[in-house]
């Protein structure tokens, strides 16, 4: 696939819609001293960051070479919407008040592509809203994926034991399911 | 034993066992009656699940306990470092947590072998070649500490996807992935200081794990494989810098694959010499297999036999590419 530069609309659509979520500066903070660069595949846009010294040798060779990955996936930008690798979920975790931290059971369930319940929940920052991507982190902190909340984390506390909180969009078992 | 005998032998042991004649007609010659039923039998037990600890995601002590606690029992392998045999119980060892993380990858230990015996260094440009599923693809990306580059090279399409998919949960970021042939390497934009040729070959190491290879290849088979083998190898020390080295590996126990792979890019390329493995593990490599008189220094390449170290069978050689002398 051919490597490109990344066009400066795309990118601020990209940061823009990390730091919404993940707090401002998140994207700067991933990126690091590496540069965006991107790959087409399908109908999307895969970004990657490269240590910037890679990026004239690799964009010449992508002329005649099939590269497929390289350095740190950032995610996909599809129809306006950037998907976020699960490449980086760990990294981020360590940058955003985003996150969920959900029981062993809850965690477990997680794992096996379960959305997360009221009971499972252990933590959640009480300024989320519906609607928001959200980390999905074990009790000892550890990124297990990504999900939105299906309500605003000031009403869980109302719901039902049983009732949903926030749906998974990716998880760590995606690995295993992939590979069988 | 004369070659009738030799032969007359083989043929007993092969119906006896479920192989086919050629294979122990080869073993018989390589090793002696003796030998060759303690191969024979060794290939019948099971090889100990092994695992690399991931220290690009964690350390070595977080996963020893989180494993322990689990009833995982762990046992160091003693000449590699962070990789242990694990003895997983009733759980799989793809599905716990810690691997989905990251923390661990499941591997053999001649596998890691081969990725210490070539001892990559923080900063260094590694090319390693037919790379799927990823297992020393990572190791290496670990050793780099995630600097440097591994240009990971691989040509089937389904096993790109694992290769991908391995190279994202243990978290290496210093991978370039290329779709191609290992044999045609000469638009690489980078000159590797060392590569990895883990050849794919016959399999005839792997009897241990997929005891369908008694019969499922040919000495056909062998050669079709010995010539790509060959291809590769021979594009491989083309791009090796100069001063650099490599590993070539198969999970091969053929000399036909290895030691005679080698000993003819050595006759080939004056410039490519065989060096010493300072690890100790395994068995000298064969310099006169069959008979047939090969280069001595081939008794520096290393092999794991079933019989001889538990583990399948393997062989491991490194090679350096000398530095031209000056005018």
């Amino acid at each position: 696939m051919k490597i490109e530069l990344v066009n400066p609309m795309d990118w601020s659509s990209v940061t823009e819609q990390i730091d919404i979520e993940f707090g401002a500066g998140t994207t700067r903070n991933l990126l690091g001293d590496r540069a965006p660069i991107f790959m087409t595949k399908g109908g999307s846009r895969i970004f990657y960051a490269v240590p910037k010294d890679w990026i004239t040798e690799l964009m010449n060779a992508s002329e005649t070479l099939d590269i497929q990955f390289l350095g740190k996936e950032l995610g996909s930008l599809d129809k306006g919407r950037f998907r976020l690798s699960l490449q980086i979920f760990s990294e981020i975790a360590e940058m955003t008040e985003s996150f969920i931290i959900v029981s062993q059971l809850g965690a477990e369930a997680f794992t096996y592509g379960r959305s997360i319940i009221r009971e499972s929940v252990l933590e959640l920052n009480q300024s989320l809203v519906r609607g928001q991507r959200v980390l999905v982190l074990s009790e000892n902190r550890e990124c297990l994926g990504i999900a939105t909340l299906s309500v605003d984390a000031a009403k869980v506390t109302r719901l039902r034991a049983d009732k949903l909180v926030a749906k998974n969009l990716v998880d760590v078992g995606w690995f295993i399911r992939r590979l069988g | 034993m004369s070659s009738k005998e030799l032969r007359q032998r083989a043929k007993e042991l092969a119906k006896e066992h479920g192989y086919l004649q050629y294979m122990i007609e080869r073993y018989l010659s390589l090793w002696g009656e003796e030998n060759t039923i303690r191969f024979i039998e060794a290939c019948e037990q099971p090889v100990r699940t092994a695992i690399r600890v991931n220290t690009l995601k964690t350390s070595v002590s977080s996963v020893l306990h989180r494993l322990q606690a689990k009833g995982v029992i762990l046992d160091e392998v003693p000449w590699l470092n962070n990789c242990f045999y694990a003895d997983f119980k009733d759980s799989s060892p793809g599905a716990l947590l810690e691997h989905m993380l990251g923390f661990y990858y499941v591997q053999g230990v001649p596998s890691m072998t081969a990725v210490s015996v070539l001892d990559p260094q923080p900063d260094e440009i590694v090319l390693d070649l037919a790379a799927a599923p990823g297992g020393k693809t990572t190791h290496i990306a670990q050793l780099l500490e995630n600097t440097g580059m591994v240009m990971a090279i691989e040509q089937d399409r389904q096993r790109m996807t694992s290769l991908q998919s391995n190279i994202i949960r243990c978290g290496a970021t210093n991978t370039v992935v290329i779709r191609g042939d290992a044999r045609k390497l000469d638009d690489l934009p980078f000159k590797p200081d060392k590569i990895l040729l883990d050849a794919p070959c016959s399999g005839e190491g792997l009897i241990p794990l997929d005891p369908t290879r008694k019969t499922s290849k040919s000495m056909a088979d062998i050669r079709f494989c010995a010539t790509r083998e060959d291809e590769m190898l021979e594009s491989a020390v083309n791009v090796l810098s100069e001063g650099g080295s490599m590993v070539y590996s198969t999970c091969s126990i053929a000399p036909e694959e290895n030691e005679y792979i080698v000993d003819g890019i050595l006759k080939q390329h004056p410039e490519i010499e065989v060096v010493e493995i300072p690890t100790k593990f395994g068995t000298p490599g064969y310099s006169e297999p069959y008979g047939v008189r090969l280069s001595e220094s081939l008794t520096l390449t290393r092999r794991f036999l079933p019989h001889l170290h538990g583990t399948e069978g393997f062989f491991i050689c490194k090679l350096r590419k000398k530095e031209a002398v000056s005018e």
